[in-house]
């Protein structure tokens, strides 16, 4: 799996290509890991080129949710390949993630959020 | 019919090599895409399972998997050499929505039409995963 992070603001951006499951799972959770270090809690992940997803996958974006929920920060989705939706669906994640359609939406949900 | 036989050891790697040969496979028979990501997600699941829970990750064990193609089905058999087999199964806890593991065989039976669990005779688990190429309806026998 490649990630390639930004900043948006106070957002960083993760854009993940290639398979998510164990092994990439762990590393992208170790890759999260720095930046919680640096104090960063509002995370989006966009999963446009995700071309591959199963159950360890989910269970690492889980523990991300988990850990950036103890930090009181957001954690947002975006740009899911239908099957990875379909995946969302079936396990339920979809109604505890925070899942938009564009990368756009997503980071612009964080600006709304912060103008409260 | 055509089978095809892959043979893996216990290792980080695996399940990546896995992967490219069942994709390669697929993509040789020409499988529908509806299904493609149903197959690859499902027959993972129960590839990790077997490094994870059935070898627990010895790398001097190994995980056999078995493909049959046709032009009505796909069927997938995933072997471990661990212990405890169908136990395993049959004792696992349901996974709760903020679980961060638990979910696999749940996807396994939601996309196959037919899934079996089996013991084999050194107490290892055989996962029998099957796919209709025809039709999608879901029966799960376990």
């Amino acid at each position: 799996m490649e990630i390639k992070s930004r900043e948006e603001g106070n957002v960083v951006v993760f854009a993940l290509s290639g398979r998510l499951d164990l092994a990439s799972g762990a590393t992208l959770k170790e890759n999260l890991k720095k930046y919680f270090e640096k104090n960063a809690t509002s995370i989006h992940l966009n999963l446009t080129e995700v071309e591959f997803i199963n159950s360890s996958g989910l269970g690492a974006l889980v523990s991300i949710m988990k850990e950036i929920r103890l930090r009181k920060g957001r954690l947002t989705l975006s740009n899911l390949a239908s099957y990875v939706q379909e995946i969302f669906e079936i396990t339920q994640l979809s109604h505890i993630f925070e899942i938009y359609v564009t990368e756009e939406e997503a980071l612009g949900s964080f600006q709304t959020v912060a103008a409260k | 019919m055509t089978t095809y036989h892959f043979t893996y050891r216990s290792v980080p790697e695996s399940p990546d090599l896995m992967l490219d040969d069942l994709i390669t496979v697929l993509r040789e028979h020409e499988v529908q895409e509806a299904l493609f990501n149903r197959i690859c997600v499902a027959v993972s699941e129960a590839f990790t399972n077997a490094m994870v829970h059935g070898n627990r990750r010895d790398s001097g064990k190994i995980i056999n998997v078995e493909l049959e193609v046709n032009k009505s089905s796909v069927v997938a058999d995933i072997t471990d050499e661990g212990t405890g087999g169908i136990e395993r199964i049959k004792t696992r806890r349901p996974a709760n929505t903020m679980s961060e593991g638990g979910r696999g065989i749940d996807l396994i039976q939601h996309y196959a039409s037919k899934v079996s669990f089996d013991n084999t005779n050194s107490g290892g688990l055989k996962v029998s995963i099957s796919f209709d190429r025809n039709r999608e309806n879901i029966v799960c026998n376990s």
